[in-house]
């Protein structure tokens, strides 16, 4: 019998003590888990959700992220002098307004608001009916058109908002071309969108030329970083981010928290395990000295004891560690919903998002506490004195 | 250093003596013992005279502090923990008071576990273990945990697991003391079997009819050798 094994039988001798071992590892390890999934999770959701869009530069004008600070000026003929570089396939212009659907309600119906002007696809994907062609055209989401029952060919009335002045912009009416999902939609948020030259419009027919963002396609045989440069050098007042670094951006400023906050948790809940193991191994060790001393005499080397218990700490750890995976799946799904209730967050960003690197994690972490759970134990049957313990053993 | 006058034990002048907080006590002192194939000794004197330390020594538990100890020819003091560990393992078995059968495990698999430590293959493991139980009277209880057997039959496999590697010396530290008279009568003509098979057994007991069916009797007294009686 090898010390997996012995140990295997020497733990269903104990079933109800290996059994609250075991729980108590699956609920550490869904914790760990769930922490583990936390620390990057916010990270790769918005890495992908940039990517989703079909653009991977965003130029702006400054370093604010793009709606919140000025915007571009001479933005349509920016957009089309950054497409003809050889290392860009297409890019966008795109400005972001407010606007009130004045046939919503007593007060209307608030939406936000995008024009669009370029070469590229627009940066949302159409769920019915067609995108926009020219003239008052909108595509809606799918929240406006169920709130206010509009469908392809629909005609609506709508106001703009396009600064942080108060405004009285004139009614303006728009044909919906189509419903759309647009990749940075709210579960709850109404969005509309158009050509950059009705946004204009819409907004009072000025600054028909700027724009909050430029989007840029790279070449695939380019790639992001030399689209970068040579945007860079085309623009040099503009500000030119790759998702990449818009990402890293993100990491470092507003994201480090749910990592802080993850370290510490996966921290505190390690310690916990490490605690129950070794409590729970060296109870069990402390009534088998006998045993342990007998099998010592009859022969069983140092080395032999100290694998067994070791082999007791994997099986304990090992079992709970898989446990831990379903039951932090489910529990990581359950907070996910409940954070994304947070107002103003994308429908499409999660919180917790597996990542095979997640699970390499987990269960070296988990490796790690069962080698170091099982450390005090192992002292006490590798410095057993088999004599003494033998001794004990009848006096007692 | 070798010998080759053929003993298992041979131990000169052995002394033990353990520090402790009050100053040191001498468990054992100054004990010169050869023990030789087929030997049947046992070892005798009051209650913490040196008893089981010296039959720990003699089992290479215990290292003496002084004084010079072979096995085999081979001196014990030299080897290490893994060595002595594996000379255990080949060469000596023990039988104790309580028995230390491990409660998860069956009869069979008990006795089988020495074996398997040994790397002795499967089916030489399954072979030698139905020989045992079938020698100590309990061949039918192979698949019987501990709980489920009585004293005298649980004393029955623990002689059993201590044979399994065919040792060639047998320890047995008070192996009636937790058994009534009669049970302890079927125990010690067990033993006697065992050591009349080719054994040497040596046995520390409180029990003068255990130790008058030895055939050497040593008799000790604050860890020295007051006296030793040889019998046919």
């Amino acid at each position: 019998m090898n010390a997996m094994g012995f140990a295997w039988r020497s733990l269903i001798r104990q079933p109800a003590r290996a059994s609250l071992g075991v729980l108590g590892v699956a609920a550490v390890g869904a914790l760990l888990f769930d922490m583990l999934l936390l620390s990057q999770g916010l990270v790769v959701s918005m890495r992908d959700l940039f990517e989703r869009t079909g653009f991977d530069l965003r130029v702006t004008a400054t370093d604010s992220l793009p709606g919140q600070g000025p915007l571009i000026p001479n933005a349509v003929a920016a957009a089309r002098a950054i497409a003809k570089l050889p290392t860009v396939r297409s890019a966008i212009a795109l400005r972001f307004a407010n606007a009130t659907i004045v046939d919503g309600g007593p007060r209307g119906y608030y939406t936000s608001f995008q024009g669009v002007e370029g070469t590229g696809a627009h940066p949302w994907s159409i769920l019915r009916g067609r995108d926009i062609g020219t003239g008052a055209e909108i595509v809606i989401n799918e929240n406006t058109a169920t709130r206010l029952a509009l469908a392809p060919g629909s005609r609506v009335v709508l106001r703009a908002s396009c600064t942080d002045q108060k405004q009285a912009l004139p009614p303006m009416p728009f044909t919906v071309a189509g419903v759309a999902q647009f990749p940075f939609d709210t579960p709850r948020g109404a969005t509309l969108a158009t050509s950059l030259e009705m946004l204009a419009d819409a907004c009072g027919g000025n600054e028909s030329d700027e724009a909050d963002v430029i989007m840029v396609a790279s070449q695939d045989s380019a790639g992001p970083a030399a689209a970068v440069a040579d945007v860079a050098t085309l623009l040099p007042d503009l500000r030119v981010l790759s998702n990449a670094e818009a990402v890293n951006r993100f990491e470092r400023g507003g994201f480090t928290y749910f990592r802080q906050i993850s370290t510490v948790l996966t921290t505190v809940t390690l310690s916990f395990a490490v605690l129950l193991i070794t409590v729970l191994l060296t109870v069990s060790i402390n009534q088998r000295l006998g045993e342990i001393a007998a099998l010592r005499a009859l022969g069983f080397s140092r080395w032999r004891v100290v694998a067994d218990v070791l082999c007791e700490s994997v099986l304990i750890v090992g079992g709970g560690g898989l446990l831990s995976l379903p039951i932090g799946g489910l529990l990581a799904a359950g907070l996910d919903n409940i954070l994304k209730r947070i107002p103003g967050i994308p429908a499409d960003v999660h919180f917790f998002v597996f990542q095979p690197s997640a699970l390499r994690v987990h269960l070296l972490l988990l490796a790690a506490t069962a080698v170091i759970a099982a450390l005090y134990p192992i002292r006490i049957v590798a410095r057993l004195p088999i004599a003494a313990t033998l001794r004990d053993e009848v006096v007692g | 250093m070798s010998t080759s006058n053929g003993d298992i034990v041979e131990a000169t002048h052995i002394s033990r003596v353990f520090p402790m907080p009050a100053g040191p006590v001498t468990a054992v002192a100054d004990v010169t013992l050869r023990i030789a194939p087929g030997d049947h000794l046992a070892i005798r004197g009051p209650s913490g005279c040196g008893k089981s330390t010296l039959l720990h020594i003699l089992g290479c538990v215990e290292t003496p502090t002084a004084g010079t100890l072979l096995f085999n020819g081979n001196d014990v003091t030299t080897l290490s923990d893994r060595q002595r560990s594996l000379l255990r393992l080949r060469r000596i078995g023990f039988v104790f008071q309580r028995f230390f059968l491990l409660p998860m495990l069956t009869a069979a698999e008990n006795i089988e576990l020495p074996q398997s430590e040994a790397d002795v293959s499967k089916a030489e493991r399954r072979k030698r273990t139905s020989e045992l139980l079938d020698y100590v009277g309990l061949g039918a209880r192979a698949d019987h945990r501990p709980s489920e057997l009585s004293g005298g039959e649980m004393q029955r496999v623990a002689i059993a697991r201590a044979l399994a590697n065919r040792p060639g010396l047998l320890l047995a530290d008070e192996p009636t003391g937790e058994l009534d008279r009669a049970t302890g009568e079927q125990i010690a003509a067990l033993l006697d079997r065992v050591n009349a098979d080719g054994t040497a057994l040596v046995i520390v007991t409180h029990d003068p009819a255990l130790a008058e069916r030895c055939t050497r009797v040593l008799t000790m007294r604050d860890g020295r050798i007051e006296s030793e009686t040889t019998s046919a």
